[in-house]
């Protein structure tokens, strides 16, 4: 047989074995994962990378994971039954013990300096085995969220990093182990990345590009890729660029504008789902003034209400929503997604341009005040767009607004010096409904976890008396109960102004199904051949 | 000689030390790490325990006498947010860049060379206009934007090229190198010719000017009254002439675009040191950001003194004493 001939059944051969050939997903991600290490990082690519690998004991949307059920026992101690069978990826067994070497681990200082995520769980006195599928979390106080808070437990293996016997517990994160915790160079190696998700990692990189595949052994349904290959492309533009020249199957946060170029083509389609995020603008209400905001008569404005109600009834939400987001995102009436597990509910925020001005005489500002606005370049989709809006809105109030668009790290050192007076933030994570205000609106206490980023100096003693007893509560209905007092106390006070809720938006192939996950992660297990 | 490069070496190290403390005192002044780098939900305690571990709790003058101190002994420190030292990141991704830049500046120098001499000695071919207004369109253009229409007409349109990534990487001396792959080299192609683009406009406009004027000196007409072939012409006499400007700017574009093909970096994706320093900026990660610049500023001494060696070998009449 000639070459010709030969090279001719070659891809005879290769064309008939293609439907049974690996097939591969590729996935770009907005920015690259940092490591494979589940603990020192928060954002949400090092995550969603990490949740391929590593599962927790509850899931985002409060499902089942690794835990199959989960309660008080007291109102410090927690009880959580672990799933039977389940198998870490180098066959061994998962069980308590695993539960409490993880706990360890996530306390444990990374190169001597504190975990983002340790704070969170600082009021866990004692984790115990109690036997080989059981755990009691034992808290200094009752912490009612600490089941929330789980959903960062990233779950690894105390028999693959050679601990075989009982682990004493202790809140500094060294129980005695710490010898045996994994470096941060192991997990990027693959050496460390054991876990009992739905996929192995085969490749890391340093620059974050990462290779998985399948694991076998997964407890769960199976993968239904044989190769799952994540890659990083921070310019938008490009992002959608790769997609449209067949570089990757599924892109995640398309800019607004960028959803209508990838409709128009018939091989690919964007799916959305609605996000955790609240995006809305803090104001300083100190009775004595915020920095940046003056008025003629020298009075602080934003320590009236009248005036905050008034610059939230000058926006109209809907138009932003549907203007600027292409209906991509919901129209806010709340310091809390209005969709999410325990949100009260509340009517939607009215849009009165004229009301607003008559509110704003009444406060006794008919002729305006100036204000300074801040807001991050690069953090918030079409953050810089929405700020141009409200300064708009404001200025025909009457308000006299300067736009400060700041990158985020001078931002948030700004932030940090006291200098921002309103400033634009969003807040997302899966922690039910009451998590925003206990953090941006409570007075600061370290021990209920309450206040930990209060730039409003908001304190009204209804709002107050609510949040710290949610923060105690152990019974769900109870504590939804408080957290609808006070939210629509918060919303009644407006010591910040909520603005709308962003939804999680993928670019993906139109012959794949995307069916998304509120906290934006893009993963593996959300994309489906049609 | 030896004494010129002596000299040069003491004023690098005056040059080095203000570089640092500017970009020290800058860092410092921009954002705060502890900032950038805490939870929302830190407490005042979990924000001082963190600073604390960075240093970060001691005055000014004292982080700076620190750094500098672990400097002299080679320690760059650790990075913030990777928690692995500096200087690893920074040569990990140094290949990538160092191998797109290196096919840019050959395309640059292969294309633009021989044209600028081209339209030089053709003053009134119409191809000469057209290739000088090409070369003031391509110049013109912003880098970014000449990116995106690569990217749609090489990858979107005619999905002959991939649009972002490195490909395939084969390791060669401890890092991964993308030239030596098919795969590699056409993940490399349009990066590098975004960058190329402004190299052979500035290359071939120089070219054509020294060539310009040359062509009218009294001994290049001398020289062809004596009936010496063009080719030896242009080789021997023209080229020689011309190339002294030419190799100080083929110099200073070399290291700009070894430092700062950030915006190229970022358009493709291509995980070079151009896009670390941006994103550590952005993550107030001062440690990289810091050595970073340094290093920059000494391969740019560097560069110069290589561009200085090279004019005493291509002009006999310069010397250095």
């Amino acid at each position: 047989m000639n070459r010709s001939g030969t090279l001719a059944l070659l891809i005879a051969a290769s064309t008939l074995a293609s439907p049974a050939a690996a097939e591969t997903l590729r996935m770009a991600y907005a920015t690259a994962p940092i490591s494979v290490d589940p603990y020192p990082y928060s954002d949400s690519q090092t995550a969603g990378l990490g949740e391929h690998i590593f599962e927790t004991l509850v899931a985002l949307d409060n499902k089942p994971l690794l835990a199959t059920q989960w309660q008080w026992e007291s109102p410090t101690a927690a009880v959580v039954k672990l799933r039977d069978g389940v198998k870490f990826s180098n066959g061994m067994p998962f069980g308590a013990r695993d539960v409490v070497f993880s706990m360890c681990r996530m306390m444990h200082p990374v190169n001597g300096k504190p975990n983002v995520l340790t704070s969170s769980l600082g009021p866990v006195r004692n984790v115990v085995a109690v036997d080989d599928h059981t755990v009691r979390f034992e808290t200094t106080a009752p912490y009612p969220i600490l089941f929330q808070k789980l959903k960062f437990l990233k779950i690894l293996s105390a028999q693959a990093n050679g601990v075989t016997a009982d682990i004493a517990y202790d809140g500094q994160g060294d129980c005695g182990i710490a010898a045996s915790y994994p470096a941060q160079a192991d997990f990027d190696s693959g050496k460390a990345a054991i876990g009992t998700g739905p996929y192995l990692l085969q490749q890391f990189q340093a620059t974050g590009d990462a290779t998985l595949v399948p694991n076998a052994g997964y407890w769960g349904a199976k993968a239904e890729w044989d190769q799952v290959e994540i890659r990083s492309v921070a310019n938008n533009g490009a992002r959608i660029a790769g997609l449209l020249a067949g570089d990757y199957d599924v892109i995640e946060k398309p800019g607004a504008e960028d959803i209508a170029v990838i409709e128009r083509d018939d091989q690919f389609a964007t799916s959305s789902t609605p996000g955790l995020q609240t995006i809305f603008i803090v104001l300083d209400i100190s009775a004595d003034g915020a920095p940046g905001v003056t008025a003629a008569n020298g009075a602080a404005p934003l320590a009236d209400p009248r005036v905050r109600w008034a610059l939230s009834m000058a926006i109209d939400r809907d138009a932003i929503v549907g203007r600027l987001f292409q209906g991509n995102a919901t129209a806010a009436n709340q310091f809390a997604p209005s969709y999410m597990d325990g949100a009260p509910e509340m009517p939607p925020l009215p849009y009165d341009a004229d009301a607003a001005k008559k509110l704003l005489a009444e406060a006794g500002f008919a002729d305006g005040f100036s204000m300074e606005l801040s807001v991050p370049n690069d953090r918030y989709l079409n953050g810089t767009v929405v700020a141009q809006a409200l300064a708009q809105y404001w200025t025909r109030l009457g308000v006299r607004v300067s736009l400060k668009t700041e990158p985020w790290s001078v931002f948030l050192t700004r932030r940090g010096d006291g200098e921002l007076g309103a400033f634009m933030y969003g807040w997302g994570h899966p922690q039910g409904a009451a998590q925003l205000i206990s953090g941006a609106f409570a007075q600061k206490d370290a021990d209920l976890g309450l206040g930990s980023a209060n730039m409003s100096n908001y304190a009204d003693p209804d709002f107050e008396a609510a949040i710290r007893a949610w923060a105690v509560e152990t019974d769900d209905a109870k504590a939804d109960a408080l957290i609808a007092t006070a939210m629509a106390r918060a919303v009644e006070d407006m010591p910040g102004i909520p603005l709308y809720y962003n939804h999680e938006v993928w670019g993906h192939r139109a012959d794949l199904a995307v069916t998304g996950n509120a906290d934006g992660r893009t993963m593996a297990g959300m994309v489906h051949r049609k | 000689m030896a004494s010129f490069i002596i000299r040069r070496i003491g004023q690098s190290a005056v040059l080095l030390f203000i570089m640092s403390l500017l970009v020290f005192v800058g860092m410092y002044m921009v954002s705060d790490p502890v900032a950038v780098l805490a939870g929302d939900d830190f407490t005042a305690a979990d924000r001082e325990a963190l600073a604390r571990s960075l240093g970060l709790d001691r005055p000014l003058p004292l982080q700076y006498l620190a750094f500098l101190g672990n400097v002299l002994t080679g320690d760059f420190g650790q990075s913030y947010v990777y928690n692995r030292p500096v200087l690893d990141l920074i040569f990990e991704r140094l290949p990538a860049t160092l191998e797109m830049v290196c096919l840019a500046m050959v395309l640059g120098v292969a294309i633009g060379i021989p044209l600028g001499i081209w339209s030089g000695l053709n003053r009134r071919h119409p191809a000469t206009r057209a290739v000088s207004f090409a070369t003031t369109v391509g110049y013109s253009i912003p880098n970014f934007w000449q990116a995106l229409l690569l990217i749609l007409v090489f990858s979107v349109w005619l999905r002959w090229l991939p649009a972002s990534g490195r490909g395939d990487t084969v390791p060669l001396l401890g890092a991964g190198w993308s030239f030596l792959t098919i795969d590699g080299l056409r993940h490399m192609l349009l990066p590098a010719a975004n960058l190329a683009v402004a190299i052979v406009c500035m290359q071939t406009r120089l070219t054509r000017s020294g060539t310009e004027e040359v062509m009218f000196q009294d001994y290049m007409m001398f020289a062809r009254s004596k009936g010496i072939p063009r080719w030896r012409l242009v080789n021997r006499h023209l080229l020689r002439n011309i190339l002294i400007p030419i190799v100080t700017i083929t110099g200073l574009e070399l290291g700009a675009l070894i430092a700062f093909s950030t915006v190229t970096e970022t358009v493709f994706s291509w995980p070079g040191i151009g896009k670390l320093l941006l994103d550590s900026i952005y993550r107030s990660d001062r440690p990289v950001v810091v050595a970073y610049m340094i290093l920059i500023t000494v391969m740019f001494v560097a560069i110069n003194l290589v561009v200085d060696i090279l004019y005493a070998l291509l002009d006999p009449r310069i010397r250095y004493s």
